[in-house]
């Protein structure tokens, strides 16, 4: 029975995602061809590609902001079939174990830094003020901004932005993170401060998604490498290994491009 | 100054047509602004239908066919009565149409972020997308509360006594140049109202820019 509880308790702390059969079109227009990703808890995936192979959509498929037209999620104990109904509970209860961060941070604007990371908290755990404000100090502390706490977003950087965007995600306790270019809309040195935040959650055992251009990011902090292309999912495995020896000529043209530039 | 306290005596009146309708306006349009912006087809197009026609008869048509038109049972509309509904309604139209801008322009990643955070739908409603949309459209509702002010003069067609009735009662009886008198006064009056409403949407407006940007 304790052993059980115990062994339980560590896998709640570190969760996976099992996406099966996902696809998904607009009018004829396909978009996602029968993706199948299963992503290990406590481990990092990183999704490369060139734009337009469907990474961001298959990344918003995974906690439903996109609704794909088949497939199953099996998260936390949830399956979620989205082709057909979704109820409200395993839709709250998906959200509630995956957190997002956007590339273009989508912080609210009319709201503090603190008030950003507390608003959520209060209203999806209903947490007191009080206890909201007191873990948002420290999350944003862990992120380095605890400084900008009273100041809005429009006084903030963008690399200041993006990592109260991850303090607000991380605020609410998820399992799995998931990541969509956090890093495209900053300038390389301002992403920097993104990356590093990344790396700390990623060393403290977050599982974590993340669409990404950062190869360097992609080669050295994630566990698996995910390389889409025209729909579907291409190569996958060791990031270095596929670096260093693409087996597809489209991962191979896709990587000359990034990497030799 | 027989002019003056002629056009003083319909400022009670300007003042409850204006600020009746436009209660209702600011109440009544917010349903109709959510239904503007619903995703079911039926609901959006009845909305759209109700606001494309009340906008689209002029506000004089709308009090006549209101105090003449209607006759339910013994039920008539005495004249006030019927002002302030006809430009209540037209309030709650025009109004939709600003909420609806302001909804609209709310940009689309706010919601997705409140999806992703999983904000139940009336935090995301209130708390994230009004407060936003409130900012679009403050300068907006001002500007339509002083043009509601200076319409409701229309209603002295349908004689409510409000500041142009009464400067038209005073001209008739003044057939000389003083007849123009309550005229001039009553321009300067509505003018002197107006000021104030514009005044305090700009200091709002400049304290909520200032509130998110510094």
């Amino acid at each position: 029975m304790t052993v059980s509880a115990t062994t339980d308790e560590a896998r709640a702390s570190h969760v996976g995602i099992k996406l099966n059969n996902i696809s998904k079109r607009y009018g004829d227009h396909v978009v996602l061809d029968d993706v199948s990703l299963n992503v290990e808890p406590g481990t990092v995936t990183a999704l490369i590609g060139p734009s337009g192979a469907g990474k961001s959509t298959f990344l918003r498929c995974i906690n439903l902001l996109e609704r794909p037209d088949s497939g199953t999620i099996r998260v936390a104990g949830h399956t979620i079939e989205p082709g057909k109904n979704v109820s409200a509970r395993d839709l709250a209860a998906l959200r509630r174990s995956v957190g997002m961060v956007f590339q273009s941070f989508n912080l609210f604007p009319h709201m503090t830094a603190l008030k950003n990371v507390s608003f959520p908290q209060q209203r999806v755990l209903g947490r007191s003020k009080e206890e909201a404000d007191e873990r948002s100090m420290q999350l944003l502390e862990r992120v380095g901004l605890k400084e900008k706490a009273g100041q809005h977003p429009g006084r903030c950087s963008g690399g200041q932005q993006q990592r109260i965007a991850i303090a607000r995600a991380l605020a609410l306790d998820p399992s799995i993170m998931l990541f969509d270019e956090p890093t495209s809309a900053l300038d390389p040195e301002v992403g920097l401060e993104v990356l590093s935040v990344m790396r700390e959650l990623a060393a403290d055992g977050m599982t974590m998604v993340v669409v990404t251009h950062e190869m360097q990011f992609a080669r050295d902090v994630s566990d698996t490498l995910v390389v889409m292309a025209d729909c579907k999912i291409i190569e996958q495995g060791d990031p270095r290994a596929i670096m260093s020896d693409p087996q597809e000529t489209r991962t191979r043209r896709f990587l000359r491009a990034v990497l030799e530039r | 100054m027989d002019a003056f306290s002629a056009v003083l005596q319909g400022l009670p009146m300007t003042l409850t047509l204006t600020l009746s309708a436009f209660a209702i306006g600011i109440i009544g349009a917010v349903p109709l602004a959510v239904a503007l912006t619903s995703p079911v087809a039926p609901v959006k197009l009845v909305a759209r239908i109700f606001v494309d026609l009340v906008r689209g008869v002029p506000i004089i048509v709308w009090l006549f066919l209101l105090k003449f038109g209607i006759q339910i049972g013994t039920f008539k509309f005495n004249p006030v009565s019927a002002a302030i509904v006809g430009l209540g309604i037209v309030s709650v139209a025009y109004l939709a149409e600003i909420y609806r801008g302001g909804l609209q322009a709310v940009p689309r990643g706010q919601l997705e972020a409140s999806h992703a955070l999983g904000l139940p739908q009336s935090s995301t409603f209130f708390g994230v997308v009004v407060p936003q949309a409130f900012r679009i459209v403050s300068p907006s509702i001002a500007t339509y509360l002083v043009g509601l002010l200076k319409d409701s003069s229309i209603a002295s067609t349908i004689i409510v006594s409000e500041m142009v009735f009464q400067s038209q009662a005073f001209a008739r009886q003044h057939p000389t140049v003083e007849g123009i008198l309550p005229y001039i006064l009553v321009g300067i009056l509505y003018i002197g109202l107006s000021l104030p409403v514009a005044y305090l949407s700009r200091t709002l407006d400049a304290r909520m820019r200032k509130a998110v940007f510094a």
